[in-house]
């Protein structure tokens, strides 16, 4: 039992749920608790100690009807293989549990087909082949077949199953290997080539028995096939997947795919989030200076009135103010949509961020990304804003007559843009104003530091008023940059 | 916690069971956490939208297992001395008062400062002792002799640094007094927290809980609570009113009507007499289901159709 557990449980981190060591010893507990007759208890009581989020929870319950599909066939299915042995098998009960929760999905197909077609098939087979036992198949697999019990061949599976490693399994394009070297390993070569013999003798029984074999091994291949499939679903899927999001983390923004925008729409919002939950943490400050009088006299009372120790109040500071300004213009535009999609889910985050955009005009879009869902703002800005040449003194301009009265030294200003300015005059003086004024200025720039200052970009009249300049090129380091501004802040 | 008759929580349906009685119809997930909170001797986290019941499920628990509810709202701001205990500062000035005259006599006769302090040592610290502890809430939820039921509401609304503080108490039902030590359950009390979802809670506190999420409930769940809250209302304006209010859960409101809602609502139906759910009556009573103006601008132009909806 203890078994299926464990792989229950990786299974559910490989989706993403954290189940730490502690719950699946709460887990175990809540089965032995509960048992394992009510399919419906157990899932709910697991459910209690597995997942602990409501994304969770779906996921776990997802998982859990796919892992344990086969709990009611197997009642089935065990009652009728092993009605003799049921009292003597007390202890080893354990492994065969075990074994019969690693066939889960082909003991399902069986019950559809093999028990369906192949029962009835295999009742009248059985008696002809019992009255005439010079008609029995000789090699293992086929006797098996032969005798056709769904249990026993889905045990067999999965016991082929194990030993090829199946759980092992990385990519989709893997399958069919699997496949076969499960068949083999079940004693396919030696059926083959008995139905070989069985081909070249002219009697009819032979024949007929080579006919009912074939029949079955191909019954059993596609049991198979469904096996590795789902051992597939269950294993390789989430690892299939954790590896593209690791690669699109590292790859560069200008390089991704426009096919691969929607996962990295939601590769960001986790970003986002991850940063939000980490920082989002009030901070007290003790403030000297105001007395807490009610707290001073009951810590001293016990000195007979006498202040030996003072109580201050304690002031609860507020995050800094954020304001982002990101170019969309022509030049980075294949950055911006990423730049605005973690504009917008900071925003979501962090409350007092405020948002800009420009190409040439700038425009505040705080509102915007909090009336609209993000694909629709993201098309307004890009239908109103992107699309112009871009010029920084008109941007600039526009940004001192609609916000700097707002910046203070609370406030971190963070430009996204890589300072091309189509050889215009950049106006680093209004820039200055705003270092001077801002807590801090961040400049986050798409190209890397080597092309910097490079034809029409002119980093270098901006690099005097940055406290921070960073080339930013990938979500990873736009997460840990934006990490350390915050862990800073 | 312990449960005089065990027969009482010997599997959930009997919970199911005993929570129908006393007119809490609960699912089948509710039963299994409870049961299981039972006797693997874990808090259980509640989560959900408010007014689904989850003050109710502890308040029904405590009287199913005959045992005290010790009730623990939360708040911003809340602190040890207001959850666990505080000393009757009082108290103790006015007996410092009231003694100075003992301590002259107990100090007569001493020879020396060091005679006088060796004697003032041999009475211990009698300002620190029980008689001057003031317990508040969790304290006296790990002091009751026959357990309780600790319902700790709204958790949401604490600090983090409060809920680490709660870890201790929630992993081994102790928590340390600095001047009197380490004070351990007597029998370890059931302990509800509920949560609004306002903030997500750390993963050291999730871990040490069963989490318990409960949404809102089904059509024909809904119609067995309001029965047993509204007994008398006829059944099939019953189900009319559960559709309807299961037709405004889809609509994208600003805050949808928990059950709580439709239990209010049921009520005030069956005091105006309403035999049969019409739109004029759902216009006139709509405020007592949608708490936001907004909300009942949005629905009011749909009633028609919502209407035609519940009655095919």
């Amino acid at each position: 039992m203890q078994r299926v557990f464990a792989d229950f449980i990786h299974t559910l981190r490989q989706q993403g749920v954290p189940v730490s060591p502690t719950e699946t010893l709460d887990a175990l507990k809540v089965a032995e608790l509960l048992g394992l007759q009510e399919r419906n208890q157990l899932r709910h009581g697991l459910g209690l100690v597995l997942a602990k989020n409501q994304q969770d929870k779906q996921t776990y319950e997802h998982y859990f009807d796919e892992f344990f599909k086969f709990t009611e066939v197997d009642a089935h299915a065990e009652g009728e293989g092993s009605e003799g042995e049921e009292g003597s098998q007390q202890e080893p009960d354990e492994s065969n549990s075990d074994m019969t929760a690693r066939g889960e999905g082909q003991s399902e197909a069986s019950s559809s087909s093999g028990q369906g077609g192949g029962q009835s098939e295999d009742a009248t087979d059985g008696q002809e082949a019992s009255d005439d036992p010079a008609v029995q198949a000789q090699s293992q697999l086929g006797q098996m077949l032969q005798a056709g019990d769904a249990a026993e061949i889905a045990m067999a599976i999965a016991r082929a199953g194990q030993q090829e490693g199946v759980q092992n399994i990385q990519l989709f394009t893997q399958k069919p290997l699997f496949s076969y070297r499960m068949m083999n390993r079940m004693g396919n070569e030696s059926l083959n080539q008995e139905l070989l013999e069985l081909d070249g003798s002219n009697e009819l029984d032979q024949q007929r028995l080579a006919a009912r074999l074939r029949n079955a091994q191909a019954r059993l291949q596609e049991q198979v096939r469904d096996y590795v499939e789902q051992q597939y679903l269950l294993y390789a899927e989430a690892k299939g997947q954790q590896l593209r999001e690791n690669t699109l983390q590292k790859v560069k923004l200008t390089n991704i795919d426009n096919h691969y925008l929607h996962q990295m729409a939601d590769l960001v919002r986790k970003a986002a989030k991850r940063l939000a939950s980490l920082h989002s943490r009030k901070r007290k400050l003790r403030k000297r200076g105001l007395l807490d009088v009610r707290k001073t006299i009951a810590a001293n009372a016990a000195y007979d009135g006498v202040l030996f120790h003072t109580r201050w109040k304690t002031t609860v500071v507020d995050r800094p103010k954020i304001m982002v300004i990101c170019d969309v213009s022509g030049s980075v535009s294949r950055v911006a949509r990423f730049l605005l999609l973690f504009v917008h889910s900071l925003q979501e985050v962090l409350p007092r961020t405020r948002s800009f955009v420009f190409s040439s005009d700038m425009g505040e879009v705080t509102d915007l990304f909090k009336d609209q869902n993000l694909e629709e703002a993201l098309g307004e800005i890009m239908s109103k804003w992107a699309n112009q040449s871009t010029s920084y003194d008109k941007a600039l301009g526009d940004f001192s007559e609609q916000a700097l009265q707002d910046v203070d030294q609370k406030t971190t200003v963070i430009m996204l843009g890589d300072a091309r300015n189509n050889n215009g005059n950049g106006r680093a003086d209004i820039w200055q104003k705003v270092y001077l004024q801002a807590g801090r200025v961040l400049w986050l720039n798409p190209e890397h530091i080597n092309s910097w200052d490079t034809g029409d970009s002119i980093m270098a009249s901006y690099r005097p008023y940055c406290s921070e300049l960073h080339s930013c090129n990938s979500l990873r380091d736009l997460e840990r940059i934006l990490g350390n501004l915050l862990k800073h802040s | 916690m312990i449960i005089k008759h065990a027969d009482k929580i010997a599997s959930p349906e009997v919970l199911q069971k005993a929570f129908e009685q006393r007119g809490y119809i609960c699912s089948d997930a509710i039963a299994t956490a409870v049961y299981l909170a039972c006797h693997l001797q874990k808090p259980i986290l509640v989560e959900g939208p408010p007014g689904v019941g989850k003050t109710e499920l502890a308040k029904v628990t405590a009287e199913y297992l005959a045992a005290p509810l010790i009730r623990m709202q939360c708040y911003e701001g809340l602190d040890e001395a207001k959850a666990l205990y505080e000393w009757k500062y009082g108290k103790q000035l006015l007996y410092t008062q009231v003694l100075k005259d003992q301590l002259g006599d107990v100090m007569r006769g001493a020879r020396g400062l060091d005679e006088s302090v060796e004697r003032l040592h041999s009475f211990g610290d009698i300002f620190y002792s029980e008689q001057f502890l003031e317990t508040r809430p969790l304290l006296q939820a790990l002091r009751e002799p026959d357990g309780a039921v600790l319902l700790i509401d709204e958790i949401d609304k604490s600090d983090q640094e409060f809920e680490a503080f709660l870890l201790e108490l929630l992993s081994d039902y102790q928590v340390s007094i600095p001047e009197i030590g380490t004070v351990k359950a007597k029998s370890k009390p059931i302990v509800f927290l509920t949560s609004n979802n306002t903030r997500e809670l750390g993963d050291a506190l999730k871990r040490r809980c069963l989490h318990l999420h409960i949404p809102f409930p089904e059509t024909h769940l809904e119609n067995q609570i309001i029965a047993s809250q509204v007994p008398d209302m006829d059944e099939n304006l019953r189900g009319q009113l559960v559709d309807f209010v299961h037709e405004l859960r889809q609509m994208a409101l600003k805050k949808v009507p928990a059950i709580s809602e439709s239990i209010d609502w049921a009520r005030a139906l069956l005091l105006l007499n309403v035999e049969s759910l019409d739109e004029k009556w759902v216009r006139d009573t709509l405020s007592l289901l949608l708490k936001y103006q907004d909300d009942i601008e949005i629905v009011e132009p749909e009633l028609r159709k919502i209407m035609n909806q519940i009655k095919t």
